[in-house]
């Protein structure tokens, strides 16, 4: 805080109160520790340190959904699955973002036509906020997915009223 | 010890039900028609003296198959009338292997439990009976393994129908 400390001193800062909470939730988006198939290794790399997720303030995996703001659904969905993947995205407090990773998670994937178990996309489950393509894609995917989330965050109308679509 | 050796092992020790034995061989060049046989050596065996004949096959002292390697079903296709049960033991003693397989109808399938020979049957047993509709009798514990417990239809028959939707989500 060296930096704002000798800026700011007997100053105000001004902003906007929709600009400030989402700015705050943008920032610290949390998601919960869990994977489903080859995409959580992906995953797992971009919580390393070579990619490292934290500089985007995303890094505290969560070991409860009762704690994250963010579900990354990494890996093939099937229908024994989905009943606990629905029930675990309920237990989160709102607001609450999905990002469906990889072919299996945004569409069924290679299972698509004789996967007999599997969900055709995790959409059909649970509300689906960023799709990234890829089998599994590569972490750069993955953060270019979590950039995406945070563009959607930044517009997101918090106390102002959405802008009417007429 | 080969094939040919276990084979007369099991017919000197006299173990049930063996109704035949199987090799592969190559395919005639004379004969078009004639494709010849791939794979496993194996001993077809009738299925309601599996449990016999696999107890003969693991207390035996030359032959010793301590391990069930695996233990599968194979759907041949619609044309076909049955359905193969299959058997992979291996003996670590003895560094041999021993393919036994047995055919069941489609219509009735329902084979002996053999998880009373080798324990490791039990979830390979359960796995089969989901899959294939086979029923085995006198499971210990006969519950779906892999699939949710009110799943309908067998999904590795070859007549299998893909569900519409399961529980209220779709699967077009």
């Amino acid at each position: 805080m060296g930096f704002l400390e000798n800026q700011l001193e007997e100053n105000l800062l001004t902003t906007k109160v929709d600009w400030m909470i989402n700015w705050c939730r943008l920032m610290s988006i949390w998601p919960m520790t869990f994977g489903l198939a080859c995409c959580a290794i992906e995953m797992m790399a971009v919580g390393a340190a070579h990619h490292d997720i934290d500089r985007f303030g995303a890094g505290a995996f969560r070991a409860t959904p009762r704690q994250a703001d963010l579900m990354i659904v990494a890996g093939t969905v099937n229908f024994k699955m989905a009943e606990r993947i629905k029930r675990l995205y309920d237990q989160m407090p709102s607001p609450k973002y999905v990002i469906a990773m990889g072919a299996c998670a945004t569409g069924g994937g290679p299972y698509y036509k004789y996967g007999y178990t599997v969900v055709k996309g995790v959409d059909r489950v649970v509300p689906v906020d960023v799709y990234i393509a890829g089998c599994p894609p590569r972490p750069e995917a993955l953060l270019e997915g979590l950039m995406k989330l945070q563009d959607k965050i930044r517009r997101s109308p918090v106390i102002r009223k959405p802008a009417r679509t007429a | 010890m080969d094939f040919t050796g276990i084979c007369d092992r099991l017919k000197a020790i006299g173990a049930p039900g063996i109704l035949g034995v199987d090799e592969p061989r190559e395919k005639n060049p004379e004969d078009k028609k004639d494709l010849g046989r791939a794979g496993d050596s194996f001993v077809l065996v009738d299925p309601e003296e599996l449990e016999g004949f696999l107890r003969f096959c693991r207390d035996d002292t030359e032959l010793q198959f301590e391990l069930l390697c695996d233990l599968t079903a194979t759907d041949p296709g619609n044309d076909d009338e049955e359905l193969w049960l299959n058997y992979n033991l291996l003996s670590i003693a003895h560094k041999h292997r021993l393919a036994v397989k047995a055919k069941i109808s489609k219509e009735n399938s329902n084979a002996p439990s053999v998880a009373d020979v080798y324990r490791a049957a039990q979830w390979h047993e359960r796995e089969a009976a989901e899959m294939f509709g086979i029923t085995y009798r006198n499971h210990p514990d006969p519950r779906h393994i892999l699939l949710p417990d009110d799943w309908i239809g067998y999904p590795l028959r070859k007549d299998y129908e893909y569900p519409k939707e399961y529980r209220g989500i779709s699967c077009e």
